[in-house]
């Protein structure tokens, strides 16, 4: 027999229902807020696979803006920050993306991890002509040839990634090169990014394992490399699939036979590793404890650091980084511009030098709109140092951007950029 | 309902849909959002034709919906078209795919049926991933918004303008639903959800009949994903992955399986209802699981369907959507198939 | 290329087994009351965890080993006595979605309690490191896993041949109505054969912990396979399921050796091979799910 509810009980609820439905907007926080205060949307991943760096990169937004509001805000109004979910979905993005845009009437937009999302975010904020400035996606068409004159990044290119490690870890280790890559857009830029390392300093690559999407198990392509004889295993995977094929990279003993090397890796992921699963040189875009990352005598840095800490008692990472100077040059060029108006906003950030929370000075170029600074190889400590088990990078080199980054003349082949 | 109250009520719906951008900006959902609630609908559509009506778990819809937007971004990307042609280039895609995996679909019923359709979607989804060349892989492919290509008006639709598009689109699609089911046609479909043997020993080729509404499923979710991904200007490949294909389950059945206007009851709780929820608190995923734990075990007939049933009118009625003339519990009815 | 062949068919076993044992706790829960268990990873990614906090406070990991899955066992019969048995009556589509929106709460939970980021589970280190086997070093951790599915399934295989339970259920899952004439309680017999299932689930759970990263998406990445496992293995049979497991493992490593686009799509195209040309699945049972 079929329970459905007696028509008493249906008609309360569905009269409940309607009202709750009806009146739903009203009890969305924001409405009624005080209306004068400088709304900057951001849409990124709360949940999903990109969760974890997401928390991360709010509470980098979080912070710079709180630290602009207790100074009295920006043009005298505070920043309020709009926080959308993109579950990690790029669709969900976009669709946020024209909520913050037309229904809150933010003024600027931030946000996202997954290349997708930057993308079709930075779609929506285009054509609304609206100021939006990735702070966490790195494939390298956000300033190439999906490039706009509202959209920067702040987090590095991909690009970037593979010339920073590729140099040095060549001089380090040798020329013959391995691959592991996922197969797929993204896999298959870092492994080009790498083949112009190789083809400027002559390297060979000694082997190259595609990995299809959804692939868990790793054993079948690490069985491989050491007969191989490679002088350095590059693992191009991100995330998860980085978790487990390190993991598993581990258990196998790999790091004791064949030096390992990779274009970019996050302390979050590390975090979630066993110790005999972290090894290995490795790119990183920023890192709270080293003086080569945050510059000697570099107050600013340093009171970032030990101020994040204590507010969210563990150090902050790149992601938290990439969310900090995010907002706070934002918050900058808007003051320097006196208007929030994108296309003055836009200029004021384009080209102009800064210092912040890193070592030396950066400036967003103004023909692509990437966040020109350095970048850095570390080397992974397993188990942190005695007195702090978060500490899992031995910073040993640096690289500048112009160095590592293409270069305008070959970055105009594929980005036009053109204000209204 | 009798045909004259049905009128009226599908009219009254229209207007009412007709109204939403003026609404949009006091209710606080955004027309973009609006324009989704559609393209779901459309795509739910598709599933309640299998589901609903005929009887079979449909769950590759995801995999045709995503075609249909890939089909559509594929050619504007490279030819250029018009909005029009890219829609029906979309449509068309779906249709093929549909063509494509339909016969092996069709050796199977009940969950093997669906299981299969997951199997195949997921084919779709890693070529969409895996050749980066012409689908943009995982980053996905952004595409402009086509022209109208009407000749004298040289004009993209901006937001308003394609809800309205979208709209016109919907109301052709559920008319065309509406008097697909009450054709003979339909009728035999929900003839061979009831008892499909019975219908074979009448003399009528069951198969073709579910090639059929499998080709028009396909089609409606191809039309609803060739919009969505017109109103994303984006592509990308989770719109083939079968979580999608429960999510349009869901829709059918929280609105009510085998109705008219189920979907789109469905899909307005759906879409607005995770679009608020997920406003108001990152946890959205455990109340969207929480809907559907108490869809199933509450209102399995689905919001119109339980309305129905307590309106007492019996034309509107889904006959029972998954039950069969069955009194045994189940799990006995299922040993019982077995033992003989 | 063809020195590569020996360690991977090794591989591909050892996969395989592991895919077995999933697919073996959803076959026994489908085989009786024809519930699709949807949330099957979850329960996977709920005993992963319990042992990873159990571990972290101190416990050995044996002890959690045993433990975490029943923990997870008797959250699983909560879940079946409140929330499934009331679907016994309806067509399966329905405990397929209602696992399905249990599984999307379970990964929020999972968020919730644990965090976002995996957390760093490791087998204990004796466990650890490899062991030369002529051809290849293999990993000791992998072949832990091969030999705890030799145990449960021994176990397993005991249990239904030579105990009243087995026996009942075995007879349940024959003629249903009969067994509940002769007075069995049929209602706990369910209870019990998805506690059974859970069990499975949650030792594989525990396992995958220490070859895998532990996210609340985990579970996930595994449910999909382990369906197909299923159907290929045929739904109705227990020994199809450990067969197509192996079998799975083994195509998965081969196509990774000579066609590793093709490695994952691969266990999909067997599927619909075998679906296409032996409808029940290699071991399966004619007339079951249609």
């Amino acid at each position: 027999m079929e329970r459905v509810p007696n028509r008493r009980t249906f008609i309360k609820a569905a009269g409940a229902g309607t009202a709750l439905v009806a009146g739903f907007p009203a009890f969305i926080p924001r409405l009624g807020e005080a209306a004068d205060t400088i709304k900057i949307g951001i849409v990124e991943s709360e949940t999903g696979t990109y969760a974890a760096l997401g928390e991360n990169q709010i509470k980098g937004f979080q912070f710079a803006a709180d630290e602009w509001n207790k100074r009295g805000g920006v043009l005298g109004r505070k920043l309020e920050l709009v926080i959308e979910d993109d579950a990690s979905d790029p669709g969900v993005a976009a669709q946020k993306a024209h909520k913050v845009i037309d229904q809150d009437k933010v003024v600027a937009l931030s946000g996202t991890i997954s290349s997708a999302s930057s993308l079709s975010v930075s779609g929506v904020s285009s054509s609304a002509g609206i100021l939006y400035i990735d702070s966490g996606g790195h494939t390298d068409d956000v300033t190439g040839k999906a490039c706009h004159w509202s959209t920067f990044r702040t987090c590095h290119s991909t690009w970037m990634e593979t010339h920073a490690t590729g140099l040095l870890l060549a001089k380090k280790f040798g020329k013959r090169w391995y691959f592991i890559t996922p197969d797929y857009a993204f896999g298959h830029a870092l492994e080009a990014g790498y083949r112009d390392v190789l083809s400027k300093i002559g390297g060979t690559i000694v082997g190259n394992d595609l990995v299809p999407l959804g692939a868990t198990d790793f054993s079948s392509y690490l069985a491989k490399v050491e007969p191989a004889k490679p002088d350095l295993l590059l693992v191009l995977q991100q995330g998860n699939d980085a978790v487990n094929c390190l993991k598993q990279a581990g258990s196998f003993g790999l790091f004791k036979k064949v030096a390992v090397g990779g274009p970019q890796v996050e302390l979050e992921p590390l975090w979630s590793l066993p110790p005999d699963a972290r090894s290995g040189f490795w790119g990183i875009e920023w890192y709270y404890k080293s003086e080569l990352t945050l510059g000697r005598g570099n107050a600013r840095a340093h009171a970032f650091v030990a101020d994040y800490s204590k507010r969210y008692n563990e150090p902050p990472t790149a992601r938290s980084a990439f969310g900090y100077i995010t907002i706070d040059r934002m918050a900058t060029a808007m003051a320097e511009a006196k208007t929030t108006d994108s296309v003055k906003v836009a200029r004021a950030l384009e080209g102009t030098r800064f210092s912040s929370i890193f070592n030396g000075e950066a400036y967003y170029r103004k023909e692509d709109h990437q966040l020109m600074w350095p970048m850095w190889v570390a080397e992974i400590r397993p188990n942190g140092t005695p007195g702090d088990k978060y500490d899992l990078f031995n910073v040993i080199d640096m690289a500048q951007p112009d160095q590592i980054e293409q270069t305008v003349a070959e970055k105009a082949k594929v980005c036009t950029m053109q204000y209204p | 309902m009798k045909g004259r109250t049905e009128l009226a009520v599908s009219a009254a719906v229209l207007a009412l849909l007709a109204l939403g951008p003026v609404l949009s900006p006091s209710i606080h959902i955004d027309v973009s959002i609006m324009s989704e609630v559609l393209a779901y609908t459309i795509a739910a559509m598709g599933v309640n034709l299998l589901l609903g009506y005929t009887g079979l778990p449909a769950f590759g819809n995801a995999a045709f919906f995503g075609l249909g937007a890939y089909g559509a971004g594929l050619s504007i990307q490279n030819w250029h078209v018009h909005v029009l042609e890219a829609l029906l280039i979309g449509v068309l895609t779906s249709f093929a795919g549909a063509l494509l995996i339909g016969p092996f679909l069709l050796r199977r019923r009940g969950i093997y049926f669906g299981l299969l359709a997951i199997a195949f979607g997921q084919v779709f989804y890693f070529i969409a991933y895996r050749f980066t060349d012409l689908t943009g892989g995982e980053d996905g492919m952004n595409f402009s918004r086509p022209y109208l290509g009407l000749p004298a008006w040289h004009a993209t639709l901006d937001g308003t303008g394609f809800y309205y598009f979208t709209l016109v689109l919907f109301a052709l699609a559920i008319l065309a639903f509406a008097l697909l089911v009450r054709s003979p046609f339909g009728r035999t479909l929900v003839a061979i959800r009831q008892n499909e043997l019975r219908v074979r020993y009448l003399g009528l080729n069951s198969d073709r009949f579910i090639f059929v509404a499998l080709l028009v499923s396909a089609t409606l979710a191809g039309l609803g994903g060739a919009l969505f991904g017109m109103l994303l200007n984006f592509a990308y490949p989770l719109l083939l992955d079968w979580h999608l294909s429960g999510d349009f389950v869901l829709i059918s059945i929280l609105g009510g399986s085998g109705t008219l206007w189920g979907p789109l009851v469905g899909s307005a709780i759906y879409v607005i209802g995770k679009d608020i929820i997920s406003t108001i608190t990152p946890l959205w995923q455990i109340f969207l699981g929480a809907i559907f734990v108490a869809c199933v075990l509450l209102f399995p007939k689905g919001i119109l369907g339980s309305l129905a049933v307590l309106l007492g009118s019996s034309r509107t009625a889904p006959p029972d959507a998954h039950e069969a003339d069955r009194d045994a519990a189940a799990p006995a009815q299922f040993a019982a198939e077995r033992h003989g | 290329m063809f020195e590569h062949v020996a360690p991977e068919l090794f591989n591909g076993l050892v996969l395989g087994a592991f895919y077995a044992i999933v697919a073996l706790g959803l076959s026994l829960i489908m085989n009786l009351t024809g519930t699709i268990n949807m949330a099957h990873g979850s329960f996977m990614t709920l005993a992963g965890y319990l042992a990873f906090s159990m571990v972290a406070s101190g416990t050995s990991f044996w002890f959690a080993l045993l433990i975490a899955p029943l923990l997870t066992v008797a959250v699983g019969m909560l879940v079946e006595r409140t929330l499934i048995r009331p679907l016994y009556k309806r067509e399966p589509l329905y405990s397929l979605l209602l696992t399905f929106g249990l599984s999307l709460i379970a990964e929020e939970a999972f968020h919730l309690i644990w965090g976002a980021n995996g957390v760093p589970f490791t087998p204990p280190p004796s466990l650890a490191g490899t062991i030369p086997l002529g051809f290849m070093a293999f990993p000791a951790y992998r072949l832990f896993i091969v030999a705890v599915l030799a145990v449960a399934l021994a176990a397993l295989a005991l249990v239904l041949t030579k105990t009243r339970f087995g026996l009942r259920l075995r007879a349940a899952v024959q003629d249903t109505e009969m067994i509940a004439a002769m007075g069995t309680n049929t209602q706990l017999l369910y209870t019990v054969n998805f506690g059974l299932g859970i069990f499975l689930a949650g030792i594989a759970g525990v396992l995958a912990g220490g070859l895998l990263g532990l996210s609340p998406t985990t579970g996930n990445t595994l449910l999909m396979p382990a369906f197909v496992t299923v159907i290929i293995g045929g739904m109705g049979s227990l020994f199809g399921s450990i067969v197509a497991g192996i079998l799975i493992g083994l195509t998965i490593s081969m196509t990774t050796l000579f066609l590793p686009a093709f490695s994952e799509v691969s266990m999909y195209i067997l599927m619909a091979l075998v679906l296409v040309i032996r409808p029940r699945g290699l071991f399966g049972e004619e007339g079951l799910f249609g």
